[in-house]
């Protein structure tokens, strides 16, 4: 340590490693990530005003009082069954408890192999049929008898269906109800259903409504109540029996299935600041990437995604004059992003002037385009979901911040 | 502090150094007193528009998000930058034992920093601030900064170089060191966010990283060269351990730039990870450095001496350690989560800037300058000087107990869930209220502090030359005028 040169080349070599460590290394990182999605999208740049908005979000030092950092929470996994396996006895041994004998559940699964059993008989006929139109007449005979049998074996189907139906929806009263019912099975059974004959015999209708459809896709059951954790260490026979759910339904049953992330406790999920957490794909295409200091004013991670933005106006009036909408509100109005024009008498305000009943009479304020571009860039501020970070199921109800 | 040379020069006389520093360091001495006016108004106004948002509100450069940039911005580079370039190259001189080199340099260094400054808090005031939170510095800024640094560091390396010894003292590493990390520091950010800017979310570690370095190594260096130098130096003792002193040295300059991060940060977990681990080291530069001066000064009442210096010096090293602790406090992510989002950041820079490098800087101002002007020259209005010393101490308790103590209520209230909007505001706010008194001691003391120097400045700065000795002349020379005239009339 009395050597000059050694002191100069320690101090470089120990900055180097600090460099390397939070500068040279999350760069690297960083910057081969990929903007896919994984779904045929991706994360898209800012365009246009956006793009300028955040211009104006720095240069007016927005980020001292505002976040845009959606922090992560406790959640759970809730275990969704949605689509059936081919086989009854293998699923059934699979879910054991996760889905007792007589519950709406049970009662789902079984009208759902009733659509299977339906599915596979009639593409057994429709094979039959085919082979015995193909076939050389020497084995024509044999092929008819095999066809009868499909079309008994259908008609054994069918009449399986209907009282699979009857029973499952023997409490239910209202058409509605049946047809969530009908339905969702459907959509269990993993069947694509074509023909009107069938669709219409099994109480589908000639054609499958857009309502109905919905119902179809978003069937699940529900195996797990969204406590378990994957590594917990707390209740550990509950992450046991999920990982145990998931091995079988995947490797035996050949089951789909959704594990979907529930909020035990998330203050910003449940407080409505955002859908899940920020990540580093939020600020992928930022030109300067401002995460925030404080939260003197909300979080805007999801500002785009609020109701509060969804009326332009409203935005307008908030960034002229807070106090107008929120009274108590310690944000700076931002005027000198708005033109006020003096109006004749008569004059009727532009279009794109603010309306407010407590705004100044005679006069048309007018948002300038920095107001516009600032607008435009806080919509865009969104935590729609991306692979790493899912949108997480909020049972309970928001509070917006 | 006595240094073993290898003789190969003389030693040169204290007279002699201080007369080759005279005017570049006091230019860099009263830029900085100026600066610290700036910020310290800057910040008032800044916290005033809390308490009233619609004050002024129809001036764009007049808003919080400018005002807190501009702030930051003359305080860092304004103050933080002249005062300690100034004490650098002072100490560095009586260190070497050899007179400043080329202050020709310094004074050319000097005058570009502060156009650099200037031109920062202009590019702030429309609207090209970086974005980046606390290096909120304009690109151009930058350039001329670094130029204006590479001027000084110039003259430093060259008087480092211009005599040999058998030993370094440690301050003469922390100041080597705040001369190299400067342009490393704020050429990466140069050259990562603006010139070449690393993709979006990169950059925010990036400028995680040169904010914190900024703060951390190079003001931590300049303040810990001060701090080192100047408490052994006063209670006349040898440092307690060299050992320690590069123990610290050496962690302080690795850890520096980690510390801090937000555990919420949206970034991959093992940068968090990273920041947690060197937060926790961060402990072992606190008791490397804070034990080594405490064994130093083992029995001396730092801050109940009768020295100002000392009193100054034994603050600053208090509040660094207790910054110190601040920051070993993340290590824990329970409680960086519940403050990260607060007023609590800010409190502790406030800690770290005002409380540790603002009163070292002082300090040594106050040691150095008087002895730039003369050899047996005390500081006139020194009397005002410990007002400086009381307030800004009672400045830096106020914001810090606010700040973490009311912050802890607001990051509390983050994470309760179905709070109302409104409270969670007020919450928000109420620290920085009261922070506002801390901010207006700030500013006070910086003004007293700016009149002291004036004061210093003006009695003895040109001999008889000096604006007080001038003013004397005139004055009484119309005391005489009448009583000739009176005498000539009889």
């Amino acid at each position: 340590m009395n050597k000059a040169p050694w002191i100069f080349l320690g101090v470089l070599f120990t900055l180097s490693l600090s460099w390397w460590g939070m500068v040279f290394g999350p760069s690297v990182q960083l910057a081969a990530q990929s903007a896919d999605k994984g779904d045929g999208t991706a994360v898209l740049h800012r365009v246009g005003l956006a793009k300028q908005g955040e211009q104006v979000y720095r240069e007016n030092g927005c980020y001292y009082c505002h976040t845009r950092t959606a922090t992560g929470g406790e959640f759970g996994y809730e275990l969704r069954l949605t689509q059936l396996g081919d086989d009854r006895e293998i699923t059934d041994e699979v879910l054991g408890d996760s889905v007792k004998e007589g519950d709406d559940n049970h009662r789902l699964i079984d009208l759902a192999f009733a659509f299977k059993a339906v599915a596979k008989s009639r593409k057994a006929v429709v094979d039959a049929s085919k082979a015995v139109t193909e076939a050389k007449d020497e084995e024509k005979a044999e092929l008819e008898t095999a066809a009868a049998t499909a079309e008994s074996e259908l008609a054994s189907a069918y009449t399986s269906f209907e009282t699979t139906f009857a029973d499952v929806a023997s409490g239910i009263s209202d058409q509605e109800g049946k047809d969530n019912l009908l339905f969702a099975a459907y959509g269990l059974s993993g069947v694509e259903l074509k023909e009107k004959s069938v669709m219409t015999r099994l109480g589908m209708g000639e054609q499958i409504v857009a309502a109905n459809k919905e119902i179809a896709d978003e069937a699940v059951i529900k195996l797990t109540d969204g406590t378990a954790k994957w590594n917990a260490r707390i209740n550990p026979e509950s992450v046991v029996r999920l990982k145990d759910l998931v091995r079988g339904l995947k490797t035996r049953a050949g089951a789909q299935f959704k594990l979907q992330p529930v909020v035990i406790n998330w203050p910003d999920v449940q407080n409505g600041v955002a859908a899940r957490q920020s990540v580093t794909r939020d600020f992928m295409h930022d030109a300067h990437a401002m995460p925030g200091v404080m939260r003197l004013g909300p979080d805007l991670a999801n500002a785009g995604g609020k109701p509060a933005l969804a009326d332009a106006n409203q935005f307008y009036v908030h960034l002229y004059q807070p106090r107008l909408i929120s009274e108590k509100s310690a944000m700076p109005p931002y005027r000198y992003l708005f033109r006020k024009v003096k109006l004749n008498a008569g004059e009727a305000a532009p279009d794109n002037a603010l309306e407010h009943a407590d705004l100044e009479e005679g006069y048309a304020i007018i948002p300038t385009e920095k107001a516009e571009a600032l607008f435009e860039f806080l919509k865009s501020l969104r935590t729609d979901a991306l692979p790493e970070a899912p949108v997480v199921d909020n049972p309970q109800p928001a509070n917006d911040q | 502090m006595s240094e073993l040379t290898d003789n190969t020069a003389p030693e040169a006389a204290p007279e002699e150094i201080n007369a080759s520093c005279r005017w570049p360091v006091l230019f860099l001495f009263f830029s900085a007193a100026l600066w610290l006016v700036k910020a310290a108004l800057i910040g008032v106004m800044g916290s005033f528009k809390l308490h009233m948002p619609e004050f002024l509100s129809d001036i764009s450069f007049l808003t919080y998000g400018h005002l807190q940039a501009n702030a930051w911005v003359a305080f860092l580079f304004g103050f933080g930058g002249n005062a300690g370039l100034g004490l650098t190259l002072w100490m560095l001189s009586r260190l070497r034992g050899a007179p400043l080199a080329r202050p020709g340099f310094v004074i050319a260094g000097a005058v570009l920093w502060n156009v650099g400054v200037t031109a920062a808090l202009v590019g702030i005031t429309l609207g090209d601030q970086s974005g980046v939170a606390g290096l909120e510095l304009p690109v151009y800024a930058g350039r001329v900064l670094l130029i204006g640094q590479a001027f000084i560091a110039f003259s430093a390396i060259l008087t480092y170089f211009s005599r040999r010894h058998k030993q370094l003292y440690p301050s003469t590493w922390y100041l080597m060191a705040a001369l190299i990390a400067f342009p490393w520091i704020v050429g990466t950010a140069h050259w990562l966010l603006a010139a070449t800017p690393v993709r979006g979310a990169a950059q925010i570690p990036v400028g995680h990283w040169a904010s914190t370095s900024l703060l951390q190594v190079w003001m931590g260096c300049l303040g810990l060269a001060a701090v080192l130098y100047f408490i052994p130096k006063i209670i006349g003792r040898e440092l307690f351990s060299r050992q320690w002193a590069a123990f610290g040295f050496w962690m302080l300059l690795l850890l520096g730039g980690w510390v801090n991060l937000n555990s919420g940060s949206p970034l991959p977990v093992w940068q968090i990870k990273l920041s947690q681990l060197a937060s926790g080291l961060f402990i072992f530069v606190v008791i490397a450095v804070g034990w080594n001066l405490r064994q130093t000064a083992r029995g001396v009442p730092l801050l109940g001496s009768e020295n100002l210096t000392l009193k100054f010096m034994g603050f600053a090293l208090g509040a660094w350690i207790v910054s110190g602790l601040f920051t070993f406090c993340n290590v824990c992510p329970e409680w960086n989560s519940i403050l990260q989002f607060t007023y609590a950041n800010t409190a502790l820079r406030h800690l770290f800037a005002w409380g540790f490098f603002a009163m070292a800087m002082l300090g040594g101002i106050y040691y150095v300058a008087p002895r730039l002007l003369g050899s047996s020259l005390d500081w006139p209005c020194g009397a005002w000087m410990i007002r400086v010393f009381q307030m800004i101490a009672a400045g830096v308790v106020i914001i810090t107990l606010a700040g973490v103590g009311m912050a802890w209520g607001h990051g509390q209230a983050l994470q309760q869930t179905g709070i109302d909007a409104a409270a969670l505001q007020t919450k928000a706010i109420m620290p920085l209220r009261i922070a506002f008194l801390g901010e207006i001691l700030f500013m006070v003391s910086s003004l007293i502090f700016l009149g002291s120097l004036m004061c210093l400045l003006f009695r003895n700065c040109c001999g008889d030359f000096s604006p007080m000795a001038l003013w004397r002349q005139i004055r009484e020379g119309n005391q005489k005028e009448p009583v000739e005239t009176e005498g000539s009339a009889q």
